[in-house]
């Protein structure tokens, strides 16, 4: 697992051409500030038992995650989505540290890219 | 490639703000004017004040969910045609497909790429375009009614049964009239005599579905329904009159030509539809109704009275309109004696 990059080199520099040198800050920014607040509402939709509110969290972090090309991480928030879909969140305590966890390694990983 | 279709204007509606700014982004660098909303019930709010050319829509969102927003739309004329891009997860094709069934035009699966971006907005946008010329076309050739019919209901030959007021109108000696003045001057007359008749028609909510020469025929309660079908006819009938009269006036000060009408109106069930092929077709109405109203439009010359209506007119009146018993007479396809009733000026 840490032999695999936090964001796929190749997912990252397509996204940087297409959208442009400047933009991708902006990107990356907006992901930045938004992803901890998605991270939250999962927690706190996990204390209320809501299924489909936690699924819709786990989604938009998935999908936007997927378009910075961090894939691991998406991934693991595509997994989460589909127990709020199961309607099965027990069990998904665990899995939403990991998730927190990871999240700081994309973060880091995002931030030292796009200053690159 | 690139610019090869002039700019949109864009709504971009998903509630996570890195795909919203991607999918604006990509649709900037294209030249296309964006605005955003986070949610559906946004949307619906941008959408209500504002119009645009394509909405790239999220299926899952808070508040109202792209399915939600789709039903909203496909119920809302104004709405319902612009074009709908669903944007999705590759897992979540099955909720395309249903997506695709309620009416969005196409998907893109996020992360979306530039190309395909690209590529699939301006076929919609090229659609889009195809579609406002054919309205456009519609609502020159038609009258407002039969394009708002056809928008709403879409084109397709055949009838039904409907209960409206069928009329019929035209100058009385009109080839005298036509051989007595230039060509030029006819056809003045007649676009003015028109002018004035689509106005008196229009105004009480018929609509002339045909006219031929000197004649006109015009159908009250059809294709868009009316409780008052025949009293709307009948005080466009009059008012019909009274314009006339002053277009005399204004004739014979310029020392030309004075017209006079003969109008026929009956009530009851027509059939009305789509008549044609479908290369070439228009709205129309039939049955013994309308010809009831053609017969007694032809009575007017023999009876000298420049309105006559039938019975199921005369009766469905109000006291406002004054009218007179003619006496019951056998027209030309009717097997029965016809009651017949003149609208005496207000």
């Amino acid at each position: 697992m840490d032999s695999q990059p936090m964001i796929d080199p190749a997912a990252y520099s397509e996204l940087k051409a297409s959208m442009g040198d400047d933009f991708i800050g902006e990107i990356v920014a907006a992901y930045l500030e938004d992803t901890p607040r998605l991270l939250d509402e999962l927690r706190q939709r996990l204390i209320e038992q809501d299924a489909a509110g936690f699924s819709r969290a786990a989604h938009s972090i998935k999908s936007s995650s997927a378009a910075l090309g961090a894939l691991t991480f998406s991934a693991l928030a595509k997994e989460l989505e589909l127990l709020g879909k199961q309607g099965n969140l027990a069990g998904a305590a665990e899995k939403v540290k990991h998730l927190e966890y990871e999240y700081l390694r994309v973060a880091q990983s995002l931030q030292a890219l796009s200053h690159a | 490639m690139r610019n090869s279709t002039p700019p949109g204007r864009f709504l971009v509606v998903d509630d996570n703000k890195v795909n919203r700014l991607l999918l604006g982004r990509g649709l900037e660098l294209e030249g296309h004017l964006v605005e955003f909303a986070e949610n559906g019930r946004l949307a619906l709010d941008k959408l209500a004040g504002q119009s645009y050319d394509i909405i790239l829509l999220d299926i899952q969102m808070p508040e109202l969910d792209g399915y939600q927003v789709l039903e909203k739309l496909a119920g809302d004329l104004r709405l319902r045609d612009i074009p709908v891009i669903i944007t999705s997860a590759v897992e979540e094709l099955d909720s395309v497909v249903k997506c695709i069934e309620m009416g969005a035009e196409d998907y893109l699966v996020k992360p979306v790429k530039p190309v395909l971006l690209r590529a699939r907005i301006n076929a919609s946008l090229e659609k889009k375009r195809l579609r406002d010329q054919q309205r456009e076309l519609i609502s020159k050739f038609a009258t407002s009614e039969v394009a708002q019919d056809l928008e709403a209901s879409g084109f397709s030959l055949g009838g039904k049964y409907v209960e409206a007021t069928a009329m019929f109108a035209d100058i009385r000696g009109f080839t005298g009239i036509a051989e007595a003045q230039s060509p030029e001057d006819t056809i003045e007359l007649l676009n003015t005599y028109y002018t004035l008749m689509f106005d008196a028609i229009s105004g009480h909510a018929g609509v002339v579905n045909q006219i031929v020469g000197d004649g006109l025929m015009a159908i009250f309660g059809a294709p868009i329904a009316h409780a008052q079908h025949c009293e709307q006819a009948v005080r466009a009938a009059l008012e019909m009159i009274e314009l006339i009269g002053l277009f005399n006036i204004e004739q014979a000060s310029l020392e030309k030509v004075q017209i006079r009408i003969g109008i026929g109106i009956a009530s009851g069930q027509v059939i009305a539809g789509y008549t044609g092929t479908t290369r070439r077709a228009t709205y129309t109405c039939v049955g013994d109704t309308v010809n009831l109203a053609a017969r007694l439009e032809a009575h007017t010359k023999v009876i000298g009275q420049p309105i006559l209506i039938d019975k199921a007119t005369q009766q469905s009146l109000s006291q406002a309109i004054q009218t007179e018993a003619q006496g019951e007479y056998q027209l030309k396809g009717k097997s029965h004696l016809v009651e017949i009733f003149s609208v005496l000026p207000g």
